[in-house]
């Protein structure tokens, strides 16, 4: 044990009998063994950032999509003067007319709660959203026995106000915009005290229609859902039997030949096609060349079914592997035909797995939206729930992943709030699905 | 009939053909089973099959064809002027139909009668009020010409439904009939069952190809159009990308492959050496129960969709880049004027990627065999000096197969670059900058109406052959680096 | 029995190199090595026989501690090495098993070249200060493992290029490269044809000269051509350790016995 073997630069090179105590660690083990804990620090790293990232992104849609649940009402009584509302009813623009009986109620409001205030009832009518003359019209007409009597009306403010409840427009912001200011906020905030105004839960953004650009306070992401409804009806319809029925044949069926060669090289192929590029085959093939409706649950679903096709196949096509082979000669030991073993035994033993796959194709295709911007499921208003079934699937509709898009880009920061908003019940619904598809697997899954 | 009618027309007969052929085959064996040659059920299968499906398959040919041969026939009629009027014979085909539609609206809510579709003159009538008043809208005037092709049209269709409506319900229940023939005791009806099952099967299975030969079909196609709009070797080789619908548009691919091929680089360089060290954590170091909470943990990023993470780049990471790197940033740099970058986009997919990254590497350093591992081990070596000099190189064909796959993900993402990148089309190097890639250039080219006529929405589908060949490139080579690997030790 | 050759083989010396006192292994629940001391002799090829599922294998993976790859396990009791505990908490076991190397079961070449598999040891224990140095190494290792003169053309080439019988022998010459004073073999003949057996039995008995070999194998025979001293373990148990000649002509055990004579294993 001397000197010389300790440090290896020194060792006298072949033949040098490697002496040194093992309890000792020469210098060399000790930076190796840094170095190992350098590497093993590296993968803790890469992990951790990887990891924080998926903080980061949950806490963003967590923190600015938790207010589009809520949103701002003020509450207000409005005396349904039966000369007013037939005044109104016989005028052009009747909307506009009940706008102006609101504009006066919302003054007779202020004087009631003791806010006294130099503005016009029109500059007033700022702090409400632009649809109340509208809301109040369609209450008359719903319930004409109402005309003459004193209503409670929950209107919705304007998306500013709004957003200054939740925080989102700061006071300084006002100083550039040309309608609301500063004195507006004053009210708000002593309307607020007094609980004329108040933030409580919005059902509507859940189960409503998408409004006009400035309108945000409207906007709901129900009908879009629908929509999504829709198109997972056409691919499950679509994408499952013959996926499963491709597989069977592949798995099961198919002899060893150039045909089926082809067809394994086209499958593995699709899955790794970008999402575009069906988007591009479904304007060419369903509207372009068959003249399909546009913008239709029916197409955005066939599109999204020869994209989920892949992996419908690819997940089948394990489960079906994972039977083993004396499932299928004991069926055919006791002489039943290649294909009753396979329907009667196999299939049957492998449906929890096709179930799971499917059901992940499906979360896949929910949440996919570039296919569905080229077939024009986006750029209009999806303001009407469908009549039926039949125009659920070819009237124009949006579906949800596209209305956070069309939200994403409109430039108002109230609908960017919506936006969240969606994907936190997109990723609701995603969630679920995988969660399903978790306990599925859990449940079932066999071990052979 | 509407098709759909045909179509409940025909499962009725089917369904009737199951019972039928059941009853004929029990009555044949003198309602024992035992004297059947298959269980009787397969004798109703084999009735409904034959009655079913060769009417559908007619059915859909049929109705696909059938337009096509309709409006093959009647562009004979459709005089030259008109064609160069419209300046393009397909312009002069969508009026015709429009025309079509809207007289079949017309006689459908009353408005018309079927005579007067048929025998309307523009000079006695005003086509295009009468039809507005039904709701539909006609872009301009209808001459007599389209009028006299819409009312042609019109004809042959009406005539060509009625003709598909017979041949399919004739073949519906004659094939019914022939197979309620056949059936007797002896017939071998399950054989002829699972003959035609597997024929369906196939056909299933036959689909992928059909996809597959639809995209290249719908590429080719409009692309060749293109090209004859617009000269190749300027799409190919122009650096200038500036589309304007009133002509004079120059559509040169390169700033937007520059774009595409920038972005897709800092994704990578953000995905692959997260996704590998975390890959390799996870193989090699991890505990068990370690593995099973971080692995899935990573794993929901890619679950996650692409809108999402669009979104986080619009909102969330571009703003924040640019209070860093901004004009007024934390770091004075002043390199980023707004929030849709490269950068911006190119960082957060390279989030996305980073599980894609790391369970394929997971698998494939997996796939090194254990013997590997104790060889190196049993000779001395560290655990890190295991992985890098040992398990590494050994999967290293793996992971360029799996970065590979990787940038080809990366190159075909589409709504991460449309919210986060950018739509100016730039040739430059600073990742501050915004530039807009292929797939960002499809949507906006393509969203809205499309007319499919001019260069500018024709473009798009160059830009997806282009897209489609690069990506098709990646994976095949990929596919067949990672099956070589897998080869090796198996 | 009549084709056991029992060449008669002296041990050359009475050095412990290893001694291993109450050594138990666990793998989880399953009590896998029970009570086994040994002594393993310096200069001397020690064989471990018994039936499959003995514990032999274990054992030797006690030896240089590659038992602690595998999570679930545990070793208990004394194993020495030149009188060193190596299971002290002070010993790092990648020093350890530069001096205890290792041959597999089934040759495990890297996925490079030869001239690169036999210098990855003296590579990463830095036993080389040039070039030169490391190609002498590599020659003289390639050498002791009787590859060199088939090797020596094609050192470019990849480890897994080679035939069984020089894939193995090329990781005895990886092993031996690093300068080990132990040699520990698990069954290192069992992938191997008749003919490569034949090159690595005598290949064992030249490495004699310098190392402590030890050799897992379950044939009896190849025990017997290749060791002068026997361990038979049965069960987790060490049931008999003695010279070679001794275990497969007279051993004491009746267990040893009906093993040697085919009556159980």
């Amino acid at each position: 044990m001397t000197d010389a073997t300790a440090t290896p630069d020194a060792a006298p090179a072949p033949h040098r009998k490697k002496g040194g105590s093992l309890l000792e660690l020469d210098a060399r083990t000790r930076k190796r063994n840094a170095a190992e804990a350098r590497f093993k620090a590296y993968g803790v790293i890469a992990i951790t950032i990887g990891l924080l990232f998926l903080v980061a992104l949950l806490f963003a849609i967590i923190r600015n999509g938790i207010p589009a649940f809520t949103q701002t009402f003020l509450t207000m009584e409005i005396v349904l003067d039966e000369e007013t509302v037939e005044a109104a009813e016989g005028s052009i623009v009747a909307t506009s007319q009940y706008r102006n009986m609101v504009a006066e109620a919302l003054q007779v409001k202020l004087a009631d709660v003791g806010i006294e205030t130099d503005k016009e009832p029109r500059d007033l009518m700022l702090m409400l959203s632009p649809g109340v003359g509208a809301e109040v019209r369609r209450v008359v007409q719903e319930s004409p026995e109402l005309i003459g009597e004193t209503v409670e009306f929950r209107f919705l403010t304007a998306s500013r106000v709004d957003g200054y409840t939740k925080g989102r427009v700061q006071r300084e912001d006002l100083a550039r915009d040309r309608n609301l200011d500063a004195t507006h906020l004053d009210i708000v905030d002593e309307l607020m005290d007094q609980g004329v105004v108040e933030r409580t839960f919005n059902l509507a953004f859940i189960t409503g229609s998408d409004a006009s650009e400035s309108r945000p306070e409207e906007a709901g992401i129900g009908v879009s859902m629908l929509g999504s409804l829709f198109m997972m009806i056409v691919v499950l319809v679509c994408a499952l039997p013959v996926g499963v029925a491709a597989s069977i044949y592949l798995e099961e069926f198919a002899p060893k030949n150039r045909l089926t060669d082809f067809i394994e090289v086209n499958i593995s192929n699709l899955a790794a096609v970008p999402s575009i590029v069906f988007g591009i085959l479904g304007l060419a093939v369903f509207i372009q060349f068959a003249h399909l409706p546009q913008s239709a649950p029916l197409v955005g679903g066939l599109t999204l079914a020869l994209m989920t096709l892949p992996t419908i196949v690819i997940s089948t096509r394990a489960s079906l592997k994972a039977v083993p082979p004396s499932i299928r000669d004991a069926a055919l030991g006791v002489g039943a035909s290649k294909m009753q073993a396979v329907f009667h035994h196999v299939l049957p033993l492998a449906a929890p797995g096709i179930l799971t796959g499917t059901i992940i194709g499906l979360a896949q295709a929910l949440g996919e939206t570039a296919p569905l911007l080229l077939i024009g499921m986006v750029g209009f208003i999806a303001s009407n729930y469908p009549d039926g079934l039949a125009s659920g699937f070819l009237d124009p509709n949006s579906a949800m992943p596209a209305q956070i898009y069309e939200w994403a880009k409109r430039a108002d920061p109230a609908y960017y709030e919506r936006a969240w908003g969606g994907i936190i019940i997109l990723l609701a619904f995603l969630m679920t699905m995988n969660i399903i598809a978790i306990i599925l697997r859990r449940r079932f899954e066999r071990r052979w | 009939m509407p098709v759909l009618w045909i179509l409940a027309i025909v499962l009725v007969v089917a369904l009737v053909g199951f019972v039928l052929g059941r009853q004929r085959a029990l009555s044949s064996g003198q309602g024992d089973i035992r004297n059947l040659h298959s269980l009787p059920s397969y004798y109703g299968y084999n009735a409904a099959l034959f009655g079913l499906v060769p009417a559908v398959l007619v059915l859909a040919v049929w109705t696909v064809v059938q337009p096509l041969v309709v409006q093959n026939s009647v562009i004979d009629l459709i005089p030259e002027s008109a064609v160069e009027d419209a300046g393009n014979l397909s312009l002069v085909m969508s009026d015709v139909r429009r025309v079509a539609d809207g007289l079949d609206v017309a006689v459908a809510e009353g408005a018309m009668s079927a005579e007067m579709a048929a025998s309307l003159r523009t000079d006695f009538t005003d086509v295009r009020t009468r039809l507005g008043n039904v709701g539909v809208a006609l872009g301009s005037d209808v001459t007599q010409d389209t009028l006299r092709v819409a009312q042609r049209y019109r004809e042959l269709t009406a005539s060509g439904n009625v003709l598909k409506t017979i041949v399919v319900l004739g073949l519906s229940l004659g094939l019914t009939g022939l197979a309620l023939l056949r059936t007797s005791a002896q017939f071998r009806a399950r054989n002829v069952v699972e003959q035609g099952v597997l024929l369906l099967l196939l056909a299933a299975a036959c689909i992928a190809i059909l996809t597959t030969l639809g995209i290249v079909l719908s590429l080719i196609f409009n692309t060749i159009e293109f090209f004859q709009l617009y000269r190749w070797t300027d799409f190919f080789f122009g650096t200038t990308w500036s589309p304007s619908f009133g002509g004079g548009s120059e559509l040169g691919i390169i700033p937007l492959l520059w774009g595409t091929l920038y972005i897709s680089l800092i994704a990578l360089l953000v995905a692959v050496p997260i996704g590998l060290f975390s890959a390799v954590y996870l193989s090699e170091y991890a505990s068990p129960r370690f593995r099973s909470i971080a692995k899935p943990l990573l794993e929901v990023l890619a679950g996650i969709p692409t809108i999402v993470y669009g979104l986080f780049a619009l909102l969330t990471v571009g703003p924040l880049l640019v209070s860093v790197f901004g004009d007024n940033g934390t770091l004075g740099l002043g390199w980023m004027q707004g929030g849709t970058a490269v950068m911006t986009a190119g960082l957060v997919m390279g989030i996305m990627l980073i599980p894609f990254v790391s369970s394929l590497s997971d698998d494939i350093i997996n796939a090194v065999p254990q013997a590997m591992r104790d060889g190196s081990l049993g000779l001395g070596a560290t655990h890190s000096e295991t992985v890098r000099q040992v398990i590494l190189p050994a999967a290293l064909p793996g992971i360029v197969g799996a970065i590979l796959l990787a940038a080809s993900r990366a190159i075909g993402e589409t709504m991460i670059v449309v919210l986060g990148a950018g739509a100016a089309a730039r040739l430059d190097l600073n990742p501050f900058e915004a530039m807009t890639t292929v797939t960002a250039k499809i949507v906006s080219q393509l969203t809205g109406d499309t007319d499919f006529t001019s260069p500018e929405a024709l473009v798009a589908f160059a830009l997806g052959m282009t897209l489609f060949v690069i990506t098709l490139g990646l994976n095949v080579f990929a596919l067949y680096i990672v099956r070589k690997y897998r080869e090796q030790y198996e | 029995m009549d084709d056991l050759r029992l060449v008669e083989r002296d041990v050359d010396t009475q050095d412990i190199k290893i001694a291993a006192r109450k050594v138990q292994v666990f793998y989880g629940d399953t009590h896998a090595i029970r009570d086994v001391d040994v002594d393993i002799l310096d200069k001397t090829v020690t064989a471990f026989i018994g039936p499959s599922g003995c514990g032999k294998s274990t054992f030797l993976r006690c030896l240089n501690r590659m038992n602690d790859t595998i999570d679930v396990a545990r070793v208990e009791g004394d194993i020495h090495l030149d009188g060193e505990d190596i299971y002290d908490a002070k010993v790092d076991p990648v020093q350890l098993r530069a001096k205890v190397g290792m041959v597999f079961q089934k040759p495990n070449p890297f996925p490079k070249s030869i001239y690169d598999n036999v210098a990855y040891g003296p590579k990463i224990h830095g036993l080389a200060k040039n070039k030169a140095e490391l190609d002498e190494i590599v020659e003289t290792a390639l050498r002791r493992a009787a590859l060199w003169d088939e090797a020596k053309d094609r050192l470019d080439e990849p480890g897994t290029g080679l035939s069984g019988g020089q894939q193995q022998r090329l990781c005895i010459a990886r092993a031996v490269a690093t300068e080990p004073e132990v040699l520990l073999m698990d069954e290192p003949c069992s992938a191997l044809d008749p003919i490569a057996t034949a090159q690595v039995e005598e290949l064992i008995d030249e490495l004699r000269q310098n190392y402590a070999v030890v050799i897992v194998t379950h044939s009896m025979q190849q025990a017997a051509r290749v060791s002068q001293k026997t361990a038979f373990f049965h069960l987790g148990y060490l049931v008999e350790y003695d010279e070679t000649g001794k275990i497969f002509t007279n051993p004491e055990d009746s267990r040893t016995e009906s093993y040697i004579s085919g009556k159980i294993g």
